[in-house]
């Protein structure tokens, strides 16, 4: 079974996110920033991280950048989830070493199919 | 009219204006702290409905995934009802995204509201030292600037606030694979 870390620090998005990818088969577990995200990803080897950008202690932008330092994150799929859509913005999370950007409300079906996609 | 009678009349209608200025800035911070109560109060409504919503959720969610593990493969065609209870529950994430969504813009709005109270604030507070001399017409035009600035840059800031553009719901639900 597939690991997923879900970042953000709304308990009601990871519990949406949770949700949708559990009914799919993964296993997911949660952190409520990047700096706890960074923790759990270095205790648990995750196949893919999806996190918010804006976030307290850590942004997501920051722990991507953090994530592509470990040599067990060079490869892994990273996804932002976010409200921001500007280019800027993605243009930064595409330099950070991010695999992928989607924009909040997201819909649950595309969500299961990106994450299908860059899994494979 | 003298020299002296008119200064002595400018630094009444300066004082009369820094004293209007003070009116307004404290009426506007009175209308700010109703709005920063309704801000609260639609808050905790919403709140208040997606507590419900994401308790009636997490009770079909999580027997919706027990189920789907404790089930069988060879069973999976007798459980075409897990994808309609998934459909609805899906429905419901819309919904509970809407809400924290919403959560977050009067977040953004009430830190607004309160960021113009403190400069409201600010300039009424400087209108409280006595002036040194009250007929020196200089003195209250002074104050009335310094408070003006402080209204301006109340407004500034929100400006800068708001200027970000926002295309959020036109770019929501978007997907970019780099």
């Amino acid at each position: 079974m597939k690991t997923i870390l879900a970042v953000d620090d709304s308990a009601t998005m990871r519990e949406m996110v949770a949700f949708v990818l559990e009914s799919a088969g993964y296993r997911v577990i949660e952190a409520e920033d990047g700096a706890q995200g960074l923790d759990r990803a270095t205790a648990t080897a995750c196949d893919l991280v999806i996190t918010d950008q804006n976030m307290p202690n850590m942004d997501g932008l920051t722990l991507v950048r953090s994530l592509r330092e470990l040599r067990d994150y060079k490869s892994v799929p990273i996804l932002l989830l976010t409200t921001e859509s500007s280019d800027t913005m993605k243009a930064q999370g595409r330099a950070a070493g991010a695999t992928g950007w989607l924009v909040k409300p997201f819909d649950p079906a595309t969500l299961l199919e990106v994450v299908q996609k860059v899994l494979r | 009219m003298t020299q002296e009678t008119k200064g002595a009349a400018d630094a009444t209608d300066a004082e009369r204006a820094a004293d209007l200025l003070v009116t307004v800035a404290s009426t506007l911070n009175e209308r700010l702290a109703v709005t920063a109560d309704e801000l609260a109060r639609s808050q905790s409504m919403l709140r208040e409905a997606s507590e419900e919503l994401m308790t009636a959720f997490r009770g079909a969610a999580d027997r919706i995934v027990a189920a789907q593990r404790a089930t069988a493969p060879e069973l999976a065609e007798k459980t075409a009802e897990y994808g309609v209870v998934l459909d609805h529950l899906y429905r419901a994430v819309h919904h509970l995204q809407s809400h924290d969504l919403v959560n977050q813009l009067i977040d953004a709005q009430k830190l607004r509201v309160d960021k113009m109270r403190e400069k409201l604030e600010e300039a009424i507070s400087l209108a409280d030292p006595p002036i040194a001399h009250p007929g020196a017409t200089q003195q209250w035009i002074e104050r009335s600037r310094a408070m003006l600035d402080c209204i301006v840059a109340g407004i500034k800031q929100i400006d800068d606030d708001t200027r970000s553009p926002r295309s959020d719901k036109k770019q929501a639900g978007s997907v970019d694979l780099f």
